[in-house]
């Protein structure tokens, strides 16, 4: 579904992706995990035309990326949930997800919207208790149903996410982990850039590591799971470890 | 099978070469200089075919960094470490992490489903003492797809046949020497095949003749299987037949195997001039792996001659298929599946009998379903001494130090100048 070929994405002199290669099938659920300053969101920014300034090849569904705008991106499929939430705060909840929308409008698909409006309130239910609060009014687990609720009014057919968990507590980390899983379990291919590298590849099918710009490992979730230099870097302790007499 | 495009593993092997050569170059020294040689940073490899860029690696370099100089990754990382002879005096030896275990054994596991074993199959495996690390690896394999596995032990004939028998054995992996005296032996004995339950023999360690295949397939009631490995890469089932293998072995092994192009990438080369051959002729496979962590190869070579089949298989398996030659590209011999190198049994006998220039030849010596190695070697006049018993010890020691050294049987004839 989606291609990237030897992706290089620059700010200025400094090169913060170097010839990244990696790709995400229809259905699938990838993470990418790695450090800051890795480039994670960067090559996000890139796949939604965000960032201009990038050689190689983005190719979703057979098409080429190259000089697309992010409004024709997401037409052709791709949503993302940008780090930090990023929604309209002095909006309402509800003119926030018409925004996500917005393509949708374009399109004529009315009748659809109102759908999909449906199916986001279905999923994150607060959010019909909040639909006509302003958005910069809500908590920091309520601004993230309410970015991915936004991305999902797009039909998005690879939905981006970016650190959905970034400030969250653990209980609600829980519940959008849950959300995503629910939505690549509903046939939405999924791309997630995760700190909480153990959460994300619990429920990915396969990983991508980026290290300083470059990929240094992928393979499937179980594989990265056992990997020690992964577990040393990103996944810190499980429980476990604390219990089982190793390592104390 | 492997559920993947053609297309797909193409973008996934190139995934993998640049993540490989990303943690090769920063984690291992010897890898790095030899970027810089070249001027090449990892990123400058941009497609499959820029791999050639890259310089070859052979078994001098693994026994040159011994032991761990080749390791990318920390020793704490590392769970199992193989040991195998090696060329030179240093022994080669690789090593695995937790997760390199995890993809080795859904690889033997693949090799295993190609082969028709399923989880209600009990799985014997027989490999000589220098193939117990193959053992290892078929025995995690088996039991990562459920089938039940009696692992290598170091049993006689007629006990080996006992266990075959007795414990309802369907799958026997081992080399083709030992299938060829298991078959000698059974006949010998007047023991009927249908008193196993063996439905099929895996054989590992060097190609078969299609004669011996099916003579196996027909006195013993079996369908074989070949499997291709290297003890350096590490594994034994980097290549399997599949289901779709020539039913009537007139071509040998010429119907090929899918070899694991997913996770180990290979290229035929020219031996002489190092250039790529066009596709379908033979030369030298080269070896690179795509997703080891603990001990990374690029470009190895192996001194095993192959060619590429470019007919598509009737499996329709995504996985390239490889023609396995008898012939080699090296200076070496294989003896019950273990590669001896021919320049280090000159190097052992120059120094085990103080001569500078040992002059003999060698050769496989299969007798009564064993393979030793065979060394004539002319009696000159360095050598020569009126003492009788003294040379025979001499001999003795001889044989018993490049046994050691090469791992496997080793019997010296002393021979007049003429005989050669």
């Amino acid at each position: 579904m989606l291609r990237i070929k030897n992706l290089k994405c620059s700010y200025g002199s400094i090169v913060a992706v170097h010839g990244v290669s990696l790709s995400v099938k229809k259905g699938e659920l990838i993470s990418i995990i790695g450090a800051n300053g890795a480039g994670k969101s960067t090559l996000l920014l890139a796949i939604c035309g965000l960032l201009k300034n990038w050689e190689g090849e983005i190719v979703f569904q057979d098409k080429d990326l190259k000089g697309m705008s992010p409004p024709a991106i997401v037409r052709s499929g791709i949503s993302m949930v940008p780090e930090g939430r990023q929604i309209f705060s002095p909006l309402s909840v509800m003119d926030n997800l018409k925004m996500g929308a917005y393509t949708m409008y374009r399109k004529g698909l009315k009748s659809q919207v109102e759908e999909d409006f449906d199916m986001v309130m279905e999923m994150f239910p607060i959010l019909r208790e909040r639909a006509h609060q302003l958005a910069g009014t809500l908590s920091g687990g309520e601004q993230q149903m309410l970015a991915i609720g936004r991305a999902l009014m797009a039909r998005p057919r690879l939905l981006v996410l970016d650190e959905p968990s970034m400030g969250l507590a653990p209980k609600i980390v829980e519940m959008i982990f849950n959300v995503i899983t629910t939505l690549q379990s509903q046939g939405v291919t999924i791309l997630l850039v995760e700190q909480n590298a153990r959460a994300a590849l619990k429920i990915s099918h396969r990983g991508y590591v980026l290290e300083t710009g470059k990929m240094v490992l992928q393979g499937s979730a179980d594989e990265l799971l056992v990997d020690d230099d992964v577990k040393r870097a990103y996944l810190g302790r499980d429980y476990g470890d604390f219990y089982d007499g190793r390592d104390a | 099978m492997l559920d993947i495009s053609v297309e797909e593993k193409e973008q996934l092997k190139l995934e993998r070469l640049q993540s490989t050569l990303n943690r090769a170059c920063k984690n291992v020294p010897f890898h790095r200089k030899r970027f810089l040689e070249k001027n090449i940073l990892p990123e400058d490899i941009v497609s499959l075919k820029d791999l050639t860029k890259l310089p070859f690696m052979d078994r001098t370099h693994l026994g040159t960094h011994y032991p761990y100089g080749l390791f990318a990754v920390p020793l704490r990382d590392i769970v199992r470490i193989h040991t195998a002879p090696g060329t030179g005096t240093n022994p080669s030896i690789s090593g695995y992490t937790r997760t390199d275990l995890l993809i080795w054994k859904k690889l033997v596991a693949r090799s295993f489903e190609a082969a028709g074993v399923t989880s209600l199959d009990i799985i014997q495996i027989h490999l000589p003492p220098g193939l117990a690390n193959w053992g290892r690896d078929y025995k995690d394999g088996g039991e990562a797809m459920g089938a039940g596995v009696i692992p290598n032990s170091p049993l006689s004939l007629n006990k080996t046949l006992m266990v075959l028998r007795d414990y309802k054995t369907t799958t026997l992996v081992t080399t083709p020497a030992f299938a060829l005296q298991l078959m000698d032996h059974m006949f010998d004995r007047e023991r009927n095949p249908n008193e196993l339950n063996l439905k099929r023999l895996i054989l590992v360690g060097e190609p078969v003749e299609g004669k011996l295949v099916a003579d196996l397939e027909e006195r013993l009631h079996v369908d074989v299987w070949l499997n291709y490995g290297l003890s350096e890469i590490p594994g034994p089932a980097i290549a399997h037949e599949c289901r779709s293998h020539c039913d009537t072995h007139c071509c040998g092994s010429h119907c090929g195997l899918h070899i694991n192009d997913d996770h180990i990438l290979p290229e035929i080369i020219d031996p002489a001039t190092g250039t790529p051959v066009p596709m379908g002729e033979k030369g030298e496979l080269i070896l690179t792996t795509l997703s080891a962590r603990a001990f990374p190869l690029i470009r190895f070579r192996t001194g095993d001659m192959a060619r590429f089949v470019p007919e598509p298989c009737g499996c329709s398996s995504p996985l390239i298929k490889l023609e396995w030659l008898k012939e080699r590209a090296d200076n070496m011999i294989i003896i019950s599946g273990i590669k001896v190198s021919l320049d280090q049994v000159k190097s052992t006998l120059q120094k085990a009998l103080a001569v500078p220039c040992p002059d003999c030849t060698v050769e496989r010596i299969r007798r009564d379903g064993t393979e030793t190695l065979g060394i004539s070697l002319v009696m000159d006049d360095v050598l020569f001494s009126d003492e009788i018993k003294e040379l025979q010890q001499l001999i003795s020691q001889t044989e018993k130090l490049l046994a050691e050294q090469v791992g496997v049987p080793i019997k010296i004839c002393l021979v007049q100048k003429r005989v050669l």
